[in-house]
Parts: structure tokens; sequence; C-alpha cells
């Protein structure tokens, strides 16, 4: 693999950025047509375990690109419209998360695993504020509102499913890098 | 200073994360016009002196260079990458990876548009790359919905348009059924007849040969083996390494005086009941749609070892799919031990069949080989003595008990697809289907992979006759239902159109190009010898007798 | 599974307007509503219109949209309903810290103890969430057709002319291009994990162990995308991408009627800020004849 830098930006960035984007766009749609079931309006979306994961392997860069067009992808996929703070939501996501590649060495140690699913959690919890706090803004709602019915029930989906999925990715990814000579 | 249009001079490559050399003390010159043929297996350093030809090293990968590689008479590490792509267009080996653009035009106009030329001009150099390769038909046409010869023909004029003087060809007949194969190797021929100097990595030689490369570059363990013509058979060339043609094949294991083994065909068993009947199945995946299928009839008995020939897109995949349960027939019937699929779920189905996907990489997940192959058998709910036992079977089946604890994503390609094999025989399914078991490997490790399959070895039975009542093969290689299979099938116009055994079924090479089923030197060869051996034969068995 | 594009080609107003026209006049809408926070319905009505308006020209079939439509009149509800139950006397903050008169009183208990609150519904309630549905329905009206009437190929192109750079347009067409192929992936994983008795339908277990048997799914597609990257990286160096200034085939340019339809984005947005700060007009009030229907 090359030497990291977390905020180069050239093709290979462009190149994961559009794959991670692509990943996130397809499952959000299958997800928002097959919902998983859950407790109230909280929603797990398996999607986001995937943008998580493509911060950390490729950075800032690659998580705010791949969330944000992802989102808008997946919006677009089910018809929902063009909702332009929660893609950038899931932008701040990625780049929160891809903050922490350049600390990643061994996709299978622990200790790893637990920092970068601290830095998912940070960026969950950070990009899922910002778009809570325009849908005040925009909607005109009260911050308990945005709190209640935005903030809390994303980001407790989320969390579960990047606490879930993430590890099993970070594994997967490092039998994948072992193979590769870059 | 030499104006040929490439220049290697004793070019040595190491990768950082590597302690061997890739390759050593290359040297070759290339006149314009000319047509090289590079061929070796997997490993041999071929992909790295594409690399060091087309400026990916030492660019995009890092190492240690010394040596030179002349475009024109300039070094490539002196150049910049947009001089480099203007130079050298290279055609990757899967098209599908290549291709960056949603349609057709924007693919083509990919590479122009990242030089900065005018619009007028970028649009004027798509259209004649386009007419070019005759293809202008597809301009307007969405790159996903592509046969893969199509993908591969937009690709090569998407390099085109940077207007190259050399072409470096990766591979190109890796992902194309062998029609359109030939189609590629055409037009690559025409290439250089224009004057472009051709660079053609390829391990299918007997195809490659076709379009009489001027000189062949045989490359083992990263050094040169062989540089010259191909007019006589060059002796350095190991026939189990590259796919050579089967004439070259006799005639090396005559002068090796190698007493080849004869294999032992597999015994076709008495034909008691059919292990998966089709009756009258026509299929459509709407009724707006047309026919993928239509009146097809099979029976699959124990003891077939069936090779299913057809041109891509034919519908053998769909022929499959019936049988595990996927997809059900639209009308008409598909028994499986006796029971209509359609009363059956997959996973109940699959107790009874295995199948084994094309790529290893669409199915492999687990963080052991152990937990992938109890995957099948805890879906399956086997209980758990049982699928501990099976588990270790299989893995023994295949030879892959040392790997147990290992991770499947970390196993190379080969044991990735034992791995897939030993997947099925844990969930202890009767009867194994197989989807191109050969794609994505080069020749030695295929031959390697089929050889383990099908052949029995020291007495004991054939990883298929001891595990397996009955083994079903796609392909559109025919060498491998030469080669493996007891029984074949041509599958065309959503219907089977020819099944019996390879020699009745092959010896009809107009009903085979009728089905782009391109006859090959083994299949003209044994079928020549056909009155001397009885049955098909392995070109090395065949030595015996060619006279 | 293959990915289907809501866009159609139309030969409507609308779909003739240059992409960024679209998304121009999207933002000053939401921004020219919500910076200033305009609450007066005598501007959110009109808007309300405009909306409607340019949502019928686009002429989306019903169909297309009836679940979409179904699904965030709930959500508006729901968030606009509990909008008025959290905030106390009116509506958020100082907008609507308005003395106004009591009609009924919601008792909010958990059931069988006394904790909980009492509710009060006021006049300024009610009427603030009208106010406020029509707002969202406003923005949502604007929202809602954007992928039904934008050609994904021109996505990159909007970007890249709107200010974006080459790099970050060109990841948009990329991003659209591999789309269809993952889709595909996803379906073949899903076949062949099938082949091996996995059912996603039947999964048995809480959330929890649901998700975790996702893996199967997921893994394959992600770790083989992973594989190819590297090898689109090399394909898109090898034609030289990155390495000067592109050309973008297509030239997007505006039209008349897309100086119209930004005028009036840039009249929405400039005329709500002036009036409720240049004149004091647009917050939020309780009209007369509202409170009297309740006396």
């Amino acid at each position: 693999m090359n030497d990291k830098s977390t905020w180069e930006f050239g093709t290979r960035q462009v190149v994961y950025g559009a794959i991670g984007a692509a990943l996130y766009g397809v499952l959000s749609w299958v997800t928002n047509i097959f919902p998983l079931p859950a407790a109230g309006n909280i929603t797990f979306r398996p999607a986001v375990a995937v943008l998580i994961f493509f911060g950390v392997a490729y950075g800032p860069w690659v998580g705010l690109l791949a969330g944000f067009i992802g989102n808008t992808l997946g919006d677009a996929l089910s018809g929902w419209g063009f909702y332009w703070h929660w893609s950038l939501g899931s932008g701040i996501m990625g780049l929160v998360a891809g903050l922490v590649m350049t600390q990643i060495s061994d996709f299978r140690a622990k200790d790893q695993i637990i920092k970068a699913a601290i830095y998912g959690l940070v960026g969950i919890i950070a990009g899922m504020l910002f778009a809570s706090l325009m849908e005040k803004v925009v909607g005109g709602i009260d911050i308990k509102t945005a709190l209640i019915g935005y903030f809390v029930p994303a980001t407790i989906g989320n969390v579960v499913v990047v606490g879930i999925l993430l590890p099993v990715l970070m594994i997967a990814f490092a039998a994948v890098a072992s193979r590769r000579g870059r | 200073m030499s104006t040929h249009p490439l220049v290697i001079e004793n070019l040595t490559f190491k990768y950082r994360t590597r302690p061997e050399n890739a390759i050593e003390n290359i040297s070759l010159e290339l006149k314009q016009g000319e047509l090289l043929l590079i061929a070796g297996a997997s490993g041999c350093g071929k992909s790295t002196l594409a690399r060091c030809i087309n400026g990916l090293i030492p660019r995009s990968y890092r190492g240690e260079r010394r040596g030179k590689v002349l475009l024109h008479g300039k070094d490539v590490a002196d150049l910049q990458i947009a001089e480099v792509a203007q130079t050298v267009g290279s055609l990757l080996q899967d098209p599908e990876r290549q291709i960056v653009a949603s349609n057709v035009f924007n693919e083509v106009a990919f590479g122009p548009e990242n030089l900065g030329l005018p619009r007028g001009e970028i649009v004027e150099r798509v259209d004649q790359a386009l007419k070019r390769l005759n293809i202008e038909y597809l301009r307007d046409r969405e790159t996903f919905n592509l046969s893969g010869g199509e993908k591969q023909k937009v690709a090569l004029a998407g390099v085109l348009t940077m207007n190259p003087s050399i072409l470096l060809l990766d591979e190109p007949l890796a992902s194309l059924d062998p029609a359109s194969a030939h189609e590629a190797l055409e037009v690559f021929r025409s290439l250089a007849d224009e004057g472009k100097t051709i660079v053609l990595i390829e391990h299918r030689v007997e195809d490659a040969i076709a379009i009489k490369p001027d000189r062949l570059l045989y490359m083992e363990g990263g050094k040169i083996q062989y540089l010259g013509a191909i007019d006589n058979l060059p002796k350095e060339i190991d026939y189990t390494q590259v796919k050579l043609p089967a004439t070259w094949v006799v005639q090396r294991v005559k002068e090796l005086n190698q007493a080849a083994e004869t294999p032992t065909p597999l015994a076709v068993e008495e034909r008691g009941e059919p292990l998966v009947v089709f009756e009258d199945v026509d299929f459509r995946y709407d009724e707006e749609l047309p026919f993928v299928l239509k009146d097809v009839n099979l029976k699959i008995y124990a003891g077939d070892l069936i090779a299913v020939l057809g041109p891509n897109g034919a519908g053998k995949s769909t022929l499959v799919k019936h049988a595990i349960g996927l997809l059900k027939p639209t009308s008409g019937r598909v028994l499986v031990e006796g029971k209509d699929t359609r009363k059956m779920s997959v996973a109940q189905i699959a107790r009874a069949l295995g199948y084994v996907f094309q790529s290893p990489t669409h199915m492999l997940y687990a963080p052991t080989v152990r937990e992938e192959l109890e995957f099948g058998p805890k879906n399956l709910k086997y209980d758990s003595a049982e699928i501990s036992k099976f588990v270790n079977e299989s893995l023994s089946s295949v030879n892959l008990e040392e790997f147990v604890e290992y991770p499947p994503l970390a196993l190379s390609f080969g044991q990735q697809k034992r791995t897939t094999i030993a997947a099925v025989l844990a969930m202890r399914s009767k009867i194994l289907v197989m989807d191109e078991p050969t794609a994505g490997q080069d020749f030695a490790n295929y031959t390697h992979f089929m050889n383990a399959l099908c052949q029995p070895s020291d007495g004991a039975q054939s990883i298929l006759s001891a595990n397996f009542a009955a083994t079903l093969f796609i392909t559109h290689d025919v060498d491998l239902a030469v080669t493996y299979a007891n029984r074949a099938l041509v599958f065309g116009d959503k219907r089977i159109i020819a099944d019996g055994k390879p020699q009745d079924v092959l010896k009809d090479t107009e009903l085979l190009l009728k089905y782009r089923i391109r006859p090959t030197s083994l299949l003209k060869l044994n079928l020549d010898l056909l009155p001397k051996t009885g049955k098909f034969l392995p070109a090395e068995a065949l030595a015996a007798y060619a006279s | 599974m293959l990915v289907a594009w809501k866009y159609r080609p139309r030969n409507t107003f609308i779909q003739r307007l240059d992409p960024r026209t679209r998304l121009i006049f999207l933002f000053c809408v939401i921004f020219g509503v919500s910076i200033p926070e305009i609450w007066d319905y005598r501007i959110v009505l009109p808007l309300f219109l405009v909306s409607l308006t340019l949502y019928l020209m686009a002429r989306i079939a019903w169909k297309d949209v009836k679940r979409v439509w179904t699904y965030i009149l709930i959500l508006v509800v729901f968030i606009v309903g509990l909008n008025a139950l959290l905030s106390a006397r009116g509506g958020p903050s100082s907008v609507t810290n308005i003395v106004s008169p009591v009609i009924f009183t919601v008792p909010l208990k958990i059931p069988f103890t006394q904790l909980g609150w009492d509710i009060p519904v006021t006049v300024s309630k009610i009427w603030f969430s009208f106010n406020q549905m029509f707002r969202m329905l406003t923005m949502t009206l604007l929202a809602i057709p954007i992928p039904y009437t934008i050609d994904p190929n021109i996505y990159g192109t909007a970007f890249r002319q709107m200010g974006a750079s080459d790099k970050v347009s060109f990841t948009m067409d990329l991003a659209f291009r591999f789309l269809p192929t993952f889709a595909r992936d996803f379906s073949i994983t899903m076949d062949a994990q099938r082949a091996r008795g996995y059912e996603l339908e039947s999964m048995e277990g809480g959330i929890f162990s649901r998700i975790r048997r996702l893996a199967p799914l997921i893994i394959p597609v992600v770790m083989q995308s992973t594989v190819t990257g590297e090898e689109v990286i090399d394909a898109m160096d090898l034609r030289a991408f990155g390495t000067n200034r592109r050309t973008w085939l297509k030239d997007l340019k505006y039209a008349p009627r897309d100086y119209l339809i930004l005028g009036l984005g840039i009249f929405i947005f400039v005329g709500c800020c002036v009036l409720r700060w240049g004149f004091g007009v647009g917050g939020y009030f309780v009209p007369d004849f509202f409170t009297n229907l309740f006396l």
C-alpha cells in the first residue's frame, strides 16, 4: 500500500470515493425498500457500516465523498428526492471516521478496531447532529424535537450497525489486503 | 540513439514488499508495426514487465528499478504520465474494470477529456476510433449492458483515442468466449499491420499464434527463457505452463520420451433413476420479455460428468439456476430427486445439489476457512457433531487441512476455488454444479485444479467420483469438455441442441461453429485419432497414438 | 436486482431547465425561508403555491410517487405533532413565545404512574403547526422531483460547472458508473449464499443477530470492490486522469427560461431577507381571524 497521508486527494481517493458512494447508495436503497424491523422510528441502515469502513480504510476525503454522494444516490434511487443536509450529514460521518486512517496499520488488531469504532461513533454523532440541527433550522422545529425526532433514533440505529459490522469488515479487509503486493 | 518505439535494456525490478526480483535482466527491442507475444504462467513477471512499459512502475508501484525502458528513445521514468499515456495505450485484463463511464461515448472520450483537448477534436477522435473498430452502433449505449466482447472493443476504442504508437494488451482474452477472443485477435493483427507496435501478453498461446505474432517472448521466474520466431517449435517453452497447440504438445512429449499416463475414464454407472429431470421447461423473467429457455428436456444420471457448452448469453446459467431452484420454470417442471422444485425452498434443494458460482469472491466472507465451510451445513440445520465431521472430511478431500484457521479471503485464487468446492462438499450435496470452473485462472493453475477434481491419483478415486453422484459444469472452453467430461451438451437458441458423449457431440464442426464454439487443435487431433484411441484424451496421452 | 433510475425523459418546461437552475432555485427557497425565519402565512402560502405549481409542471405520474408521498406525509405529521407536544407554549423558542389561549390540555402520563406532563394545546400552537406543515411541504415539493427529472448522466457536469473541482465532479460520474455493477454483484452474492441454504427472509433471533447475519451478503461485495478499485486506479492513471484541466464533453448553457427561474429564486431569497430584516415583516404571529375561531 502507498504511504498514507490524511488529506491527499488523487486518483485513488476519486476511485474509492466513487466505489464507496455506489455501495452506500445501493445498500441504502435496498434497505429503504426492505427495511429491517425496528422499534419506533429507529432505522438500521447497514450501509452506514460500509461508509464508516471506507472512511477508516481510505481516509477523510473518501469518507466525505462516499457519504455525500452515496446518500444522494440512495435517496434518488428510492425516489425520495434530494435532501442536502442529510447527504452532508452522511459525508461528515465518513469524514470524521476517515481521520483515523493513518493510525490504522493492522485491521485485525483489537485495539485498532476499537479505535476505528470510536472515530466512527464520533463521526455518527457529528454527522447526525449536523443533519438534525439543520432540520431544526430548515423545518423550524424545537431543539427537543430535533433531538428526539431525528438525532437519537438515527444515531442509535447507526451506532448499532457500525458496532456489529465494522469489525467484521475490518477483519475481512485485513485478509484481502494481505494478498495485495502494492 | 535508437529510434525504435520500444527499447528495454537490462531491466530488473524488485517490489518494495517482496524479497526477490520480479523481473531480471530483460532486454528487447521492438520495431514499428511489430507484434510481440509474451507468454508465461502466473508469477513469471509478465505483468511486472507490462507495468514497467506503461509507466505504472516506477510511478504507482514502489520498488527498485534498474536498467532502462525507452519509448522512442526517452526513458519512461523521465516522461510525464500524460506523455506516456499518448505513447503506450494499455488494455487491462478485465474490460469491466477499465471502463469508467456509464455510456460508450463518454468512455471512449475519457482519455482525450483528461488531456484537456478541445471538444470538437475529442468528438472527432471518438468517432474515428468507433469507426476503426466497427462499433459505431454502440455509440449511445450504456456500458453496463454491453457483452464481454463489446466491452473489450469499447475499452480498446478508449485507448485508441489517445493515438498511442504502442499498444500493450495484458491478457485481453481472459474474459472473452472463444469466438469473441478470435475476433479481438484479428483486430490486434490489423492494428499491427497499420503500423502500431503491439505487445500482447497472453497465456493462451494456441489462440494467439493464430494471428502470427512476429516474435514470442517466453518468461519463467522473471527471466527471458526464449525470445525469437515461432515458426519452429521453441524447446524452451514448458507445455504445462502455457496453452500450446495440441500438435506441439504431442511433438514435445515424444521428444522428451515421457510416457504419459492414460487416464482411466470415469465409469458410467448403470442408468438408474435420474437425479435431476427437466420436463418441457420454458422460462422467461417477465411476461413482456422473450423466453430464455424453451422446451428444455434433460435428465441427469448418477455417474454423469457433463460439460455444458454454448455461446455467452445463451441461457446456460439460467438453465442451471433452475436446477438449484433459484429460478422456477414458467411452464413445465424441474424435478430434483423426484421432487418438484416449485414445492421446495432453495435451502432444501441445496441438500441434494450444490452450486459453485464462477467467482469465489462472490461467496467467501468468513474469518476462517472452518467457519466458511460451516456456513452451509449450519443453514441446513445439520447437527453440530455432523457438521464438524463433514467440514473436516471436505477439507481433506481438497487438501486444505493446513488452512483451516486461515482467512479464506487471504488465500490464493486457486485455493479459494477449492474452498468453494469444499463448501459444497460440507453440505453433503450429491450433485455438483460449477459455473465456468476455470475462469480467472491461468492455464497451469486450472489444469492443476481440474486434474485434482476429475482425475484419480495413486489408485484413489478422484474428488468428484468419491464425493458426488454427478457433476455438471458450464464452460466455453471446448478442451475442458474434451479432456474431462463423459457427456457434452450444446446449448443455444434457448434449448439443448445436442446431448451425448463428447466424441459424438463435438465431431459436428459445423454445428459447433453455428453456436460460436471454436474447435480447438486438441479437438481436431482427437477427432483425427479417434479411430485409434476410441475416446477423447488429453494432449499428452495422444502422443502414444500420433504418428 | 436491477438499478432502475427514476429519471425519464419528459418534454416539460421543468426538464428543459438547466440542472444548475433547479438546484440553485431549491437552495434559494430553503435558505430564503429558513435563514430569516419566515413564519408569516402571507409569505409561506404563496411560496407553497409556487412550489406546487412547479411540482405539477414536472408531470410526474402519481403512481410513481404515491409511496414516497405517503411516507413523507406521515413523517411530516409525526414531526409537527411531536414538535407541538414537546414545545411547551407554542413552537420553537422565541418565534412563538406568545401568550395564547389554551383550548384544551393533553395529559401525557406514563401509564399507571403520576409521572409526566400536562400539555396545553393553545391556539398559537395549532396555527404554528399548520404553518410549519406548509413550510415543510414547500421545500419537499421542490426536493422530490429532482431524481425524477434530472438525467443522472448530467450530475458530474453540473457540479463541475457550479465550481466543484474536476476530481470531485468525476467522482460523481464514476459512482453512477459503479452503481449498476454493485447492484448486480449483490444479487449474484445473494444467489450464491442462497445456494448454501442462506435465507434472508426467515432470519431468526433479535435485531442484533439479524444485522450480524447480513455479513455473508455485504462482505463479499465490499471486499471485491476494494480489489476492483486498485485496477480502476491503474486504468485511470494510464489514461492521464488528473494530469491536465479536464475538458467536459457536455457543456451546460443557461437559456432565457433559466434566467427567469433563477431570477425568481433570487427574488424570493432577497425578498424574504429584506422583508424580515429591513421591514420586520414575516415573523410569526397568530392572525386575529384564526384566534376568533376559538373564542
